[in-house]
C-alpha cells in the first residue's frame, strides 16, 4: 500500500520529490569538505548492530565497526583487519586471533577484552542474536587474554574466518542493559572502523564523518551522507539533478534511465546475487509432517525436471533483465565467487529444450487433455500452478508473464498471485501456501548461510515458527555433505563440497535456477574522483561484502557558499504559493461564471 | 392503451432522435464509440488472447514503428497495436460494467432518499454524503487491494466509490418529480410507494440516468487505466496496464513515444466520445438546456 502512494507522488507532486534531498545538507557551511553523499533506497532498521538486519545498516555498520577479518579486497578471501593474525589447534577446535594494537574513536585502546565481550554477548543474550545469532552458534566458549583472543568452538568450523558480527567496544556497551530495546542512537559513536557515525534522522540520512585515528589511515573525504529515498524513481532524480554522488542496487529500467547524462557513470560487473524459483516439492515441518497446499505433481522430480527444460533463461536474462544479467547453469552461487561457484556441463545440464520437457512428462503419464493442459497419471487433477510473486515489481510480472508462455507449451497451466512482501514471506516461508515462487539471495563471499538455507532444521516448527528456509529442503545427501565442508579446513577440499551440494540442488531440483542480474549502479563523476570496488578488478560498489570501496572513495570538495541551495528551497516555496493562489483565484472566478451564467439560465 | 403509449413513444424517440441528429458532436461521438464497441466485439474473430503472450512476441523490443508493426512494439517485443486491439475488450468491458453498477446503486438510493422523506431518506443520504466525502481513487484501490485483482473486484471498486454524486443527481429530480399534481393525484387514487417510485418518478429520471450512464462510462474507463497505473489491475491487458508497463520499462528514457501515445490517444479517443455522446444527450433530454424555437 506505501508503496502506491508513493506512486501517487510521482504522479503528481514531483516538485516535492525533487525536494526531499535537501533537508540533509541545507544546514551547515560545507565549503572546502569533501563530502559524498550516498542514496539508498532502504532506511535503517537500528544503529545497533545487534539488532539491525538490513543491507543499508549493516553496509553502514562495516564503515564504523571493525571485525576479526574482512575479505580481501582483491581475492574476497579472508585477510587481517583487526586479528592480525590467527593460528588454530590440529583439532580444528581451538582458534587463537592476536588483536591489533589499535584505538577506539574515543582513544581508549582495543583489546580482544572488546571482541569476547562481543561474541559473549551474541552468544549469551537472545536479544543480541537478532543479526547475527547463527554465526556464533558453534561457539563453546570465547575468552580473552591481553590481545590474544580464543574461542573454542563445539564442533570445527571452516567458515570462522568470514565472521559477521563487528566487534564493540566493551566500556560504551557493557552499561546496556535492555538489548531488545536499545536504538544506540548516540552519537558521536565510538567506533574502529573507516567512519564514526555523527547524526541519524529516521527515514531521512546517515551522516558518517572520517575517522582521523583509522589504523589504515583516515579516508581521504571529510564526510559520507546515506540519503534514504523511498522511492527508486525519486533517488534517480536524485542522482541526475545531484542531490546524491551515488547509487547502487539499480533494476534494468532504473539503470537504462541514466543513459545519456556525461556526468554520471554507469556502473554494470556481474553481481552477488542469484534469482531463482523456489518449487513446492512438498513442503514439511521441521518434525516431517506435511504442510501447506502444494500442487501434488511438483512431488515428482520428473515434473521438476520438465518444467526446469521448459524455461529459456537466455530469453528471460534478455527481455526480463534487459541483457543485464548471466543466465543461470548453476544453482544458488553466482559465478562472481569463482573459487566456489559450480556449473553444470555435460549430461547434467539442463538446457532450453521444449520437446525433451514434454516428453518427460509423456513418459511419466500426465496425458494432455482436450484443452491442452496436462492431468495427473492417477486422476483428473490438472496441472495447474500458482506462481507467487511481490505486488508492484515490474521485474517479477514479466517474469511471470515469460514463465507463464514457457509452460502453456508443454501444458501446464501457470496463474500469477501477487503478495504484499509479509504476506509472501509467510506463505513461501513458513505457511507453504504455494506452488511456484519467486526468489533470491546475495551471496556472501563465503556461500555458507545460503547453502544452509536448504537445510532440514531450516524448516519451520509444527507451530508455525519459521526457520528461515528458502526451499522446505530435507535431504540425506545435501545434509551429509554440509556436515563435511564445516569440518573441511582446507580450502580447496571445501569448495569441492560446496560444488557437490549445488549439484545436488541442480539435479534435485527443488529450486531452479533462473539467472544472476548484474550488479548495476551509478554515479557522479563530476563529484567522485576515484573509487575502488570490491573485488577490486570488477567488483561491486554498494552493497558489497566489504567496506574498501566508501575507503578508497575519493571526491572533489564542496564549492565555497551554499547560497544556491536556500535560494532553490525559497523558490520551492514561491512557487507552491504561487500555485496555491493561482488555482484559488481560478477556482473563485471559474464558480462565479458558472454561477452568472446559471442565472441567466433561470 | 398500449398501442397508444407504444405511438406515444415512437414519437418521443423521433423527436429525441431528430434533436440528437442537430449536435454535430454527439453523432461524432456516437460514430467513435459504436466503431470501438464493434471492434472490441469483432477482436475475437481475427486474433486471440497470444498478442499478449510475450513468447510470441516477434519484435525487436521497443522498436518505432514500421509496416509490420504499425504502431511499433513494446519492451517484451509485442505489436502496441494489437496488444491495444485485445486490451480495448478489457478497458470496455470494465468501464460499462462499472458505469452500469454505478447508475444502478445511484438510480436505487437516490429514488428511495427524495422518495421516502423521513428518517429514511435523512439516512439514505448521510450515507451518499459520507461516500461522497471520501477520496474516491484512494478508497477503490484499497478495495481492489483488499478484493484482490480480478475483473469483477476492480468494476466493483470502481461502482461502489463512484456512485454518490449520481444518488444526489437522481434525488433532486426525484423531488421535482414527485411535487407534480399528478403524483399527488395518483397517490390519491391508492397508488403504494412500488407504483408511484417505479411507473411515474423512474420514467422521468430515466433521460438523466441515461445521460449520466454515458459520462460515467467515460469516468469508468479512466479510472481503470489510473488503477492500472498505479498497479492495481486485473492481470489482463488494458490501457492502463500498458500505460503502466511503458513506465515501468522506462518508455520515456528510451524515446519510444508510440507506447505512450497510443493507449493514452486512445483512453482520450473513448472517453471524449462518450463525453460528448453524454453533453449532446443532456442538452436533447434536459428541457432547460433546450434551445428557444427547436
Amino acid at each position: 500500500m506505501k508503496k502506491l502512494f508513493a506512486r501517487l507522488a510521482v504522479l503528481g507532486v514531483a516538485l516535492l520529490v525533487a525536494g526531499q534531498g535537501q533537508i540533509a545538507h541545507a544546514q551547515e557551511p560545507a565549503a572546502g569538505k569533501k563530502i559524498v553523499r550516498i542514496g539508498a533506497t532502504q532506511a535503517v532498521d537500528s544503529m545497533n548492530p545487534f539488532l539491525a538486519v538490513r543491507l543499508v545498516s549493516s553496509s553502514i555498520h562495516r564503515l564504523m565497526y571493525g571485525f576479526l577479518t574482512v575479505p580481501d579486497p582483491k581475492t574476497l578471501q579472508p585477510s587481517p583487519d583487526l586479528a592480525e593474525s590467527w593460528t588454530t589447534s590440529d583439532d580444528g577446535l581451538t582458534w587463537t586471533f592476536k588483536i591489533r594494537q589499535a584505538k577506539w574513536s574515543d582513544g581508549k585502546p582495543i583489546t580482544a577484552e572488546d571482541a569476547a565481550w562481543t561474541f559473549n554477548k551474541v552468544m549469551t543474550d537472545d536479544a543480541a542474536k537478532t543479526a547475527n545469532g547463527p554465526a556464533a552458534e558453534n561457539f563453546e566458549s570465547v575468552t580473552a587474554n591481553g590481545q590474544d583472543l580464543v574461542i573454542k568452538t563445539k564442533a570445527p568450523q571452516a567458515s570462522m574466518l568470514e565472521n559477521p558480527i563487528p566487534i564493540m567496544p566493551k566500556h560504551v556497551w557493557e552499561k546496556v542493559t535492555d538489548m531488545a530495546n536499545y536504538d544506540a542512537e548516540v552519537y558521536p559513536a565510538v567506533g574502529s572502523g573507516a567512519y564514526i557515525a555523527i547524526e541519524h534522522k529516521k527515514d531521512q540520512y546517515v551522516k558518517l564523518k572520517a575517522n582521523p585515528d583509522y589504523w589504515r589511515g583516515a579516508p581521504k573525504i571529510d564526510e559520507l551522507q546515506v540519503i534514504f529515498y523511498d522511492n527508486p524513481a525519486a533517488s534517480i532524480v536524485g542522482l541526475k539533478k545531484g542531490e546524491i554522488d551515488l547509487i547502487g542496487r539499480l533494476s534494468p529500467p532504473e539503470f537504462e534511465a541514466l543513459k545519456g547524462d556525461s556526468n554520471i557513470v554507469q556502473w554494470n560487473q556481474q553481481g552477488r546475487r542469484a534469482n531463482y524459483l523456489q518449487i513446492n516439492h512438498g513442503a514439511t515441518t521441521s518434525d516431517d509432517k506435511p504442510i501447506g497446499d502444494g500442487h501434488p505433481a511438483l512431488k515428482d522430480p520428473k515434473v521438476r525436471q520438465a518444467l526446469h527444460y521448459a524455461i529459456d533463461k537466455q530469453k528471460l536474462a534478455d527481455e526480463v533483465q534487459n541483457g543485464l544479467a548471466k543466465p543461470a547453469d548453476g544453482s544458488i552461487v553466482p559465478p562472481m565467487y569463482t573459487d566456489f561457484f559450480w556449473e553444470a556441463s555435460g549430461d547434467t545440464k539442463v538446457s532450453h529444450d521444449v520437446a525433451k520437457a514434454n516428453q518427460i512428462l509423456d513418459d511419466a503419464g500426465y496425458k494432455k487433455g482436450s484443452d491442452g493442459v496436462r492431468t495427473m497419471p492417477d486422476g483428473d487433477k490438472k496441472l495447474e500452478f500458482r506462481f507467487s510473486i511481490h505486488t508492484d515489481t515490474p521485474i517479477e510480472d514479466k517474469l511471470a508473464e515469460y514463465l507463464t508462455g514457457f509452460f502453456k507449451e508443454i501444458g501446464v497451466t501457470l496463474t500469477t498471485k501477487k503478495l504484499d512482501s509479509s504476506k509472501f514471506t509467510e506463505e513461501t516461508g513458513t505457511t507453504a501456501l504455494f506452488d511456484i515462487a519467486i526468489s533470491g539471495w546475495s551471496v556472501n563471499p563465503d556461500p555458507e548461510e545460503v547453502l544452509a538455507t536448504h537445510l532440514c532444521s531450516r524448516r519451520p516448527t509444527a507451530s508455525g515458527e519459521g526457520g528461515g528456509t528458502e526451499s522446505f529442503y530435507c535431504d540425506e545427501t545435501y545434509e551429509k555433505l554440509y556436515q563435511e565442508q564445516l569440518k573441511e579446513l582446507d580450502r580447496p577440499k571445501r569448495a569441492e563440497i560446496i560444488k557437490q551440494m549445488q549439484e545436488r540442488l541442480y539435479t534435485d531440483a527443488p529450486v531452479i535456477a533462473i539467472y544472476y542480474p548484474n550488479d548495476l549502479e551509478g554515479y557522479r563523476k563530476d563529484r567522485i574522483t576515484s573509487i575502488t570496488p570490491i573485488p577490486e578488478n570488477n567488483g561491486i560498489l554498494y552493497g558489497g561484502s566489504g567496506f574498501w570501496p566508501f575507503y578508497t572513495l575519493d571526491a572533489v570538495a564542496a564549492p565555497a557558499a551554499g547560497s544556491a541551495e536556500s535560494g532553490s528551497n525559497t523558490g520551492l516555496i514561491a512557487g507552491v504559493v504561487g500555485a496555491v493562489v493561482v488555482i484559488g483565484l481560478g477556482a473563485f472566478f471559474l464558480t462565479r461564471r458558472r454561477k452568472s451564467v446559471a442565472d441567466e439560465r433561470e | 392503451m398500449t398501442s397508444v403509449a407504444w405511438t406515444r413513444r415512437r414519437l418521443a424517440f423521433g423527436r429525441f432522435w431528430d434533436g440528437f441528429r442537430h449536435e454535430r458532436a454527439g453523432v461524432i461521438g456516437l460514430a467513435v464509440l459504436v466503431a470501438a464497441v464493434v471492434l472490441a466485439l469483432a477482436a475475437p474473430l481475427f486474433i486471440g488472447e497470444s498478442v499478449t503472450n510475450v513468447v510470441k512476441g516477434t519484435g525487436d523490443r521497443m522498436a518505432a514503428p514500421s509496416l509490420d508493426y504499425p504502431f511499433g512494439t513494446d519492451e517484451s517485443g509485442r505489436s502496441i497495436l494489437l496488444m491495444v486491439w485485445w486490451g480495448s475488450r478489457t478497458s470496455l468491458l470494465i468501464g460499462f460494467l462499472a458505469a452500469l453498477l454505478t447508475i444502478g446503486i445511484g438510480a436505487v438510493v437516490g429514488i428511495a432518499a427524495g422518495h421516502f422523506r423521513g428518517w429514511i431518506g435523512a439516512v439514505l443520504m448521510r450515507v451518499t454524503d459520507w461516500f461522497l466525502v471520501l477520496p474516491s481513487l484512494v478508497t477503490a484501490l484499497v478495495l481492489a487491494a483488499i478484493l484482490g485483482g480480478s475483473t469483477l473486484t476492480i468494476i466493483i471498486a470502481i461502482g461502489v466509490t463512484s456512485w454518490p454524486s449520481t444518488a444526489r443527481l437522481i434525488r433532486a429530480q426525484t423531488l421535482a418529480v414527485e411535487a407534480r399534481p399528478y403524483i399527488e393525484r395518483s397517490k390519491a387514487l391508492g397508488g403504494g410507494h412500488w407504483h408511484i417510485t417505479t411507473r411515474h418518478v423512474l420514467p422521468n429520471v430515466a433521460p438523466l440516468l441515461l445521460a449520466s450512464t454515458t459520462l460515467e462510462v467515460a469516468s469508468a474507463i479512466v479510472t481503470e487505466s489510473t488503477l492500472a497505473f498505479l498497479g492495481v489491475s486485473a492481470n489482463k491487458t488494458s490501457w492502463g496496464t500498458m500505460l503502466r508497463a511503458s513506465y515501468d520499462w522506462g518508455a520515456v528514457n528510451q524515446g519510444a513515444w508510440w507506447y505512450i501515445l497510443i493507449p493514452g490517444l486512445c483512453i482520450v479517443a473513448v472517453v471524449m466520445a462518450f463525453t460528448l455522446c453524454g453533453r449532446a444527450l443532456e442538452s436533447v433530454l434536459n428541457p432547460r438546456l433546450r434551445k428557444a424555437g427547436v
